[in-house]
């Protein structure tokens, strides 16, 4: 298993240099201009060439993509012309014995500290999306086993009917009416806010982002939940354990959600990166300053530092998370082997 | 007796704990909560654009000048100096002298020590817009303008290190209060640029204490300071205690306006600012921002959003849901004007030659501006006759657009046929006069409802003159791009004044400022000739005779389809007091009072 864990490890530095250059590619090819976006109103091509300079993008592409390996390497602390220590400081520094840092990439935009914006932003996110992601995957395990107990039924066709109509109506509509009736025609909570404090935001401005999201994930994650526990119940081994007159309790709850579990934790896995980029419907909407709301700003104002930091990001956890799910596999079903 | 003592000492008690509770609302900190509409970027008054992060600098940081609060149209009054400056030298020179005693907020950057403001602050602050390393959005205003000081920026550029000490000839300090200005050339709009609330003067120490991260230390010599800042979350100003105070003047107020009367009523002769600390809340999004407002959480709402107008105003009027509540509506027409731009070097739409000239009119006479105004912008704006806004120095009330602008299709359909755009192929849709069919594109800017109506309207009110366009919505980067570099046929746009004179709008037709602010990229001898003429003459009835003739050109030519001056509606609640808003100044946390009774009673 480690030489597996190792090799998929190694596997990891192809991946990250393809989105890099994917990210780097798409940016300088498709994106807006920051220099002309930071310019201003009223700006000329010098100033326009100095903006271009000082942030590094009038270098060539070559150089550019240097630059960006070099960040992603240093995990965003420390900017490859800080190292090289242009104008000297560094070195004046060690020579009078004081540790000699490096300067963290910054925000374009902002100038803040790029690794800053994640670490800050990442609290709100994993406070509105770990709470959706768990009570998604055990209210729709729950509901996808009830509904698979009594396939073919009315309720099962009913409620198969909900899950299409709901899946068919855009998240942005739920957002909308519950903010408007729930949070302000019917004051169940406040339409917006955010304070810092984990509690006070898990218990008062959380809950209805998060009911938001469980209600419009939890129709498609019923559906597919369901198929997986049909699929099990088809099989001979379930017939058998009938046959053997082991209770429909037992069939169910011990013998085919073991084995639905393994789709469904492939599932998860999947899902499990997105709540750590969070909605930016979601915070844009409900004023949560989390990562995916920074990200949309950073879109917005063609602030590539951020936009760059924030899909390696992403890219590590999800290679980092779908390693951790393969090595569940083994833990959940005792037949995975690791090739 | 006993009987006696007890009521004696309960009087004695109640009476104790009356005064108390009086005491203790007396000493109640008053708090304001409002949302932005969009984040901001930080609080380096010489690094910033965007009016979010202006509207804090303006809180915390002062200009030489300023604005008077209540005055229409506006009138420049002292702030940091002692007065006014005359233009000396025919507008060529500027002695600003600086009000003595007038102390920054504490920072450890003053090593507990009271910093006072001098001259010299106000030059660092200068040198700083032109410094490389600062990305100046508002360099342009400095630039080609004083004396000596593009060659010591080049200079500076050339050394790779920016000089702050240096004599420059134009910046010459008197002494520790006095400096003075010398222009390459008269200006007598100079004196705006020093009451913008970013042209202020920033303590050298501060700067270079906090060299990396100078967005996040305003030190300012305003009333309040920067007390905690959640980036795009959450900004909270509290009263700076060390600021000197002001007081609200009422000699330009105008008798009849309820709202200067309100204003006057709730603060004159009191030592300002009255509220101890704003909390601000960046909200993109328009319906959390209003309703917000309306659940009570914020105690007013500035710039009311276009599709929630219909729930708060009736033919003018508050709704009765808000009549109720007490809240008050301050409508404010924006020195700003919308306008879609023609790319005057695009071989369809562009040129100067009388058939392209016609070929514009018609698509402006084919616009229906009446809908715009209906529809799009919900009856919230009025026509622009001009660029000119009203209320800019040099905007005329009299001046009418009238014939070139009137939505006149079947006057349209005239040009067109006279020019020889006619549908030759029988497909419906005109052609150019060599036979190759027009398809007209209209970039817009993505997101946003009123610009993705616009453009349906441009495809809706081009159809029925017979001609095709294709709309294509934008991000903002890109727009801004295009748009800069030409690369567009037609495109939405809009300017906000940066000061309250005309020539701050014309200098968007002014031919040198093309790849500039000049988006429709027209270059007209004439017009530029006016322009520049313009730039050498104070505001007087000739100089207002240029500007006419300016705004003429304009209109023949038809580089642009002059669109609207939106109107904004801010809405508040009835335990706010004093609210005005400035038509050039952001925020107006400095001229406010709240009853902070009726502001808990209030809130739900």
């Amino acid at each position: 298993m480690l030489a597996y864990v190792i090799r998929r490890l190694w596997q990891m530095i192809p991946t990250l240099a393809g989105v890099m250059l994917l990210i780097f590619f798409l940016f300088n090819w498709v994106g807006g201009d920051p220099a002309l976006v930071l310019s201003g109103k009223i700006t000329n091509k010098e100033q326009i060439e100095n903006i271009r300079k000082q942030l590094g993008v009038d270098q060539p592409y070559y150089k550019q993509l240097g630059y960006f390996a070099f960040e992603v390497a240093n995990g965003f602390t420390c900017t490859y012309r800080s190292y090289v220590d242009a104008d000297g400081a560094r070195a004046k520094l060690r020579a009078e014995g004081k540790p000699a840092p490096c300067q963290a990439v910054r925000s374009w935009a902002t100038n803040e500290e790029v690794p800053k914006i994640l670490v800050t932003r990442i609290g709100p996110t994993l406070t509105i999306m770990l709470p959706v992601l768990v009570l998604e995957t055990i209210l729709g395990v729950i509901l996808a086993i009830g509904v698979a107990y009594v396939r073919g039924t009315l309720t099962d066709r009913m409620i198969m009917m909900v899950c299409t109509v709901a899946m068919s109506i855009s998240f942005l509509v739920y957002i909308i009416v519950a903010q408007y009736y729930f949070g302000f025609k019917w004051g169940m909570f406040p339409v917006q806010g955010w304070t810092g404090n984990f509690w006070k935001d898990l218990t008062t401005y959380a809950p209805l982002p998060i009911m938001l999201a469980i209600f419009v994930g939890l129709a498609p994650a019923l559906r597919l939940y369901r198929s997986f526990f049909l699929d099990e119940i088809n099989h001979d081994y379930v017939r058998t354990a009938r046959a053997k007159g082991v209770a429909e309790k037992v069939v169910m709850l011990k013998h085919v959600l073991r084995n639905a579990m393994i789709p469904i934790l492939t599932n998860v896995g999947i899902a499990l990166p997105g709540i750590f980029v969070g909605s930016f419907l979601l915070e844009t909407f409900f004023s949560i300053p989390g990562l995916g709301r920074e990200i949309l700003v950073a879109v917005n104002r063609s602030d590539f530092p951020v936009i760059k930091a924030a899909t390696v990001y992403l890219a590590m956890i999800t290679m980092i998370i779908n390693l951790l799910v393969d090595v569940m596999y083994k833990v959940v079903d005792p037949r995975v082997t690791f090739k | 007796m006993a009987v006696t003592v007890f009521l004696r000492a309960m009087a004695a008690l109640l009476c104790t704990l009356l005064l108390a509770a009086q005491a203790a609302g007396a000493n109640e900190r008053k708090t304001v909560r409002l949302a932005f509409r969009a984040a901001e970027t930080g609080f380096d008054p010489q690094q910033i654009y965007d009016r979010y992060s202006v509207g804090i600098c303006e809180n915390i940081f002062e200009s030489p000048l300023t604005y008077d609060w209540l005055a229409r149209p506006v009138r420049l009054v002292p702030l940091l100096l002692e007065r006014v400056p005359e233009p000396e030298e025919g507008g060529a020179r500027y002695t600003l002298r600086f009000k003595r005693g007038i102390h920054y907020a504490d920072d450890p950057a003053f090593n507990g020590k009271r910093r006072e403001l001098t001259a010299r602050d106000f030059e660092y602050a200068i040198r700083r817009f032109r410094d490389p390393v600062n990305r100046s959005p508002y360099e342009w205003l400095f630039e080609n303008k004083i004396i000596g000081l593009d060659e010591h920026t080049d200079k500076s550029k050339k050394a790779g290190r920016f000089d702050y000490d240096t004599p420059i000839e134009g910046l010459k300090l008197l002494d520790a209060y006095t400096l003075q200005i010398r222009l390459k050339s008269p200006d007598y709009n100079f004196l705006y640029f020093l009451a913008m609330p970013n042209v202020v003067p920033v303590a050298r120490e501060v700067i270079e204490k906090y060299r990396d991260d100078t967005q996040a230390h305003p030190v300012g010599t305003g009333p309040y300071v920067l007390k905690e800042w959640v980036r795009r979350s959450k900004i909270v100003l509290e009263k700076n205690p060390g600021y000197r105070g002001h007081t609200l003047s009422t000699e330009f107020a105008d008798a009849k306006d309820p709202w200067d009367q309100g204003a006057i009523k709730a603060l004159a002769g009191k030592t300002l600012p009255l509220i101890d600390r704003v909390e601000i809340y960046p909200i993109e999004q328009e319906q959390p921002r209003y309703l917000a407002f309306v659940n009570g959480e914020h105690d007013y709402l500035e710039e009311t959003p276009f599709e929630f107008i219909d729930q708060v105003l009736q033919d003018g009027k508050l709704m009765p849901a808000f009549a109720r509540r007490g809240v008050s509506a301050f409508r404010e027409e924006q020195m700003e004007f919308t306008y879609d731009v023609f790319n005057m070097d695009d071989k369809v739409v562009g040129g100067y030659t009388p058939e392209k000239i016609a070929f514009r009119r018609a698509l402006i006479l084919a616009h229906d501006r009446a809908q715009e105004i209906d529809i799009v912008r919900k009856k919230q704006a009025i026509p622009a006759q001009s660029p000119l806004p009203p209320g800019v120095v040099g905007y005329d009330p009299n001046f009418r657009s009238g014939a070139f602008l009137d939505h006149h299709p079947a006057r349209a359909k005239a040009l067109l046929d006279m020019i020889g755009y006619i549908d030759r192929d029988g497909d419906g849709f005109r052609d150019l006069p060599d036979g190759r069919p027009i398809r007209l594109e209209y970039k817009y800017l993505a997101l946003e409802q009123e610009k993705r109506q616009q453009a349906e309207l441009w495809v809706k009110n081009l159809a029925e003159v017979g001609l095709r366009v294709d709309t294509v919505a934008v991000q903002f980067a890109d727009h801004l791009k295009d748009r800069r570099v030409g690369k567009f046929q037609i495109a939405s746009s809009a300017w906000i004044a940066d000061y309250p004179d005309a020539q701050n709008f014309l200098q968007l037709f002014y031919g040198p400022n093309t790849d500039q602010s000049n988006e429709t990229r027209f270059r007209l001898k004439d017009y530029d000739a006016l322009y520049e003429k313009s730039l050498t003459l104070p505001d007087s009835p000739e100089r207002n005779r240029l500007y006419r003739e300016m705004n003429r050109l304009i209109l023949t030519h038809a580089p642009t389809r002059l669109g609207v001056h939106r109107t904004f509606n801010h809405l508040i609640y009835p335990w706010v007091k004093g609210y005005k808003k400035h038509p050039i100044l952001f925020t107006s946390f400095k001229y406010l009072d709240v009853d902070t009774a009726a502001q808990r009673a209030g809130k739900p």
